[in-house]
């Protein structure tokens, strides 16, 4: 894993590393991924699934409710007018 | 009946921990028949804030309680503190946590393990106390077997994850940790079964505290790399088994040897996911700097308040589901996790539980720890992740004792049976005798 390839994913995950972190993330995740190589050895099938249990639907009365308030959920953020602010988008 | 814990020695251990002697030392915080909890620090309650661990989540007080909290208050549990843990379950040894690092309490120099480090510390040091906590990956059984406490964790899906914060949703998992099998058998069907706000706990056979353990199996593979203590101390263990009776047989299970890469693969893709929601206007810590541009905005406060631990596995995590090696990696380990759920399927075929010593090794001392690379931190972790990643229940029970320090053995179950895994649990304390720490003020 270059320090190239590392910048890159860093970018994609809003993540803005100093070039030392780069360094050092680049050797620790070499090491990491050169040893999961040993999964091209696992027999491929097939057979996947998202979770390790099967999940059905089960689905409720359609009954209207409201589990939290939106005024609390809100508290802590930063808002105007209820609405929460974030930043510019361009 | 509630007994008052003596809280000097608690005190005495780190001042961090006087928010529990406050509430334990109330006598008018008790009523007959209540009881005292703590929880793992990414478990939703009102009472306290919910930082998981991680500086990005400072300030952030849920205005809810998460389902397994708001069963055990229900029932006359009185919360007496939050736990500290590994930033988001990111960790073996609680030494990634944003707010300190918890110390074991046989010995100081040495960790409690992770990522459910402090619950475990909680439930060694505090007498009749229920820590919750959570795994992933074995942050139940890792911190219960260098605290020397038993640890539960139930099958995927059996207890709602409602009110936890995320680190893999596919993995996550709340159980329990306390000093006696007793405790697991009283608590376990309170925090269990199905929530509408939780789909994954709805379609759950119904929960049997019965069942036994008459069988025993030991894979070969988790016999290697294991330290000359923890080899002794847990042939011994059989050795005592085989005397109550419990058959004892060894057996082979080839796909172990691809746990380790195929779960740290899916639990970072689904922690990276579940970490973008940290960007700096939701939760915790607010950016108040409107006028960037938005991915300087979110990329500020992540970069600033993140870890170096959660760091690798948000980079580790995007890598994995990149174009080019979503195939190769992750489907792969999709496809190993059902492999191995497979084998051990098989496995149960002949015997009722799997049983393998918790951790290769005595708690580290931190200098130890500081010397270790990430890749070494994460194979540490080659007997707690199989059962993890297959969503098989696990108990870890205190076996034996090196130098003054607790060794764990580990008990896998299949799906939905805890019920056998309890009763292994309680007729090991029978025959085993458990020692806790004696913390002096």
């Amino acid at each position: 894993m270059d320090r190239e390839t590392v910048s890159k994913v860093a970018r994609v995950a809003r993540l803005k590393l100093t070039d030392e972190e780069i360094e050092q993330y680049a050797a620790d995740l070499e090491d990491i991924i050169s040893a999961f190589s040993v999964l091209d050895e696992a027999p491929a099938t097939d057979e996947y699934d998202l979770g390790p249990v099967k999940v059905e639907d089960v689905l409720r009365e359609d009954v209207v409710s409201r589990d939290s308030d939106p005024a609390e959920l809100r508290e802590g953020m930063k808002t105007k007018n209820d609405w929460v602010r974030g930043p510019r988008l361009s | 009946m509630t007994t008052f814990p003596t809280v000097d020695g608690l005190r005495a251990l780190d001042e961090k921990h006087l928010i529990f002697c406050e509430r334990l030392e109330d006598p008018l915080a008790f009523e007959q028949g209540q009881f005292h909890f703590s929880a793992k620090d990414n478990l939703c309650a009102r009472d306290f804030q919910a930082r998981a661990g991680s500086r990005v989540l400072k300030g952030y007080r849920p205005p809810f309680d998460a389902t397994p909290i708001r069963r055990l208050k229900e029932i006359g549990g009185l919360l007496i503190g939050k736990t500290n843990m590994d930033e988001f379950g990111f960790g073996t040894f609680s030494t990634n946590s944003g707010f300190g690092i918890p110390r074991n309490p046989f010995d100081p120099e040495r960790s409690c393990g992770g990522s459910s480090g402090g619950a475990a510390a909680a439930a060694a040091l505090i007498p009749e106390h229920l820590a919750l906590g959570v795994s992933t990956g074995g942050s139940i059984s890792c911190p219960a077997s260098f605290c020397g406490v038993v640890g539960l964790t139930p099958t995927y899906g059996r207890v709602s994850r409602w009110g936890l914060i995320d680190y893999g949703n596919s993995l996550d998992k709340v159980g329990l940790l306390t000093r006696t099998a007793r405790d697991l058998e009283r608590y376990l069907p309170v925090i269990s079964g199905p929530d509408p706000k939780d789909p994954t706990s709805q379609a759950q056979p119904v929960l049997s505290m019965k069942g036994e353990v008459t069988s025993v199996a030991v894979p070969t593979e988790a016999l290697a790399d294991l330290s000359p203590e923890v080899t002794a101390a847990f042939g011994e263990a059989l050795k005592e088994l085989e005397r109550n009776g419990v058959k004892v047989m060894e057996v082979t299970i080839p796909s172990l040897r691809y746990a380790i890469p195929a779960y740290y693969i899916l639990a970072t893709s689904e922690a990276s996911t579940n970490l973008a929601r940290y960007c700096g206007m939701r939760f915790g810590v607010m950016n108040q700097e409107f006028d960037q541009g938005f991915n300087d905005f979110f990329a500020q406060t992540r970069s600033e308040d993140f870890g170096p631990e959660a760091k690798r596995r948000i980079l580790l995590g995007t890598f994995s589901r990149m174009v080019g090696f979503r195939n190769r990696y992750y489907i792969k380990a999709l496809q190993v996790r059902q492999l191995i759920i497979r084998e051990y399927n098989k496995v149960f075929e002949d015997c009722d539980a799997v049983l393998t010593p918790t951790m290769p090794f005595i708690a580290p001392r931190f200098d130890e720890i500081a010397r270790m690379k990430p890749l070494e931190m994460y194979q540490a972790d080659f007997l707690t992740v199989p059962p993890n990643l297959a969503g098989m229940p696990h108990v870890s029970l205190p076996c034996g004792y090196s130098g003054g320090m607790p060794i764990g053995m580990q008990a896998v179950g299949p799906q939905w049976a805890e019920g056998s895994l309890v009763s292994f649990a309680r007729s090991w304390e029978e025959s085993f005798h458990f020692r806790f720490p004696e913390v002096r003020a």
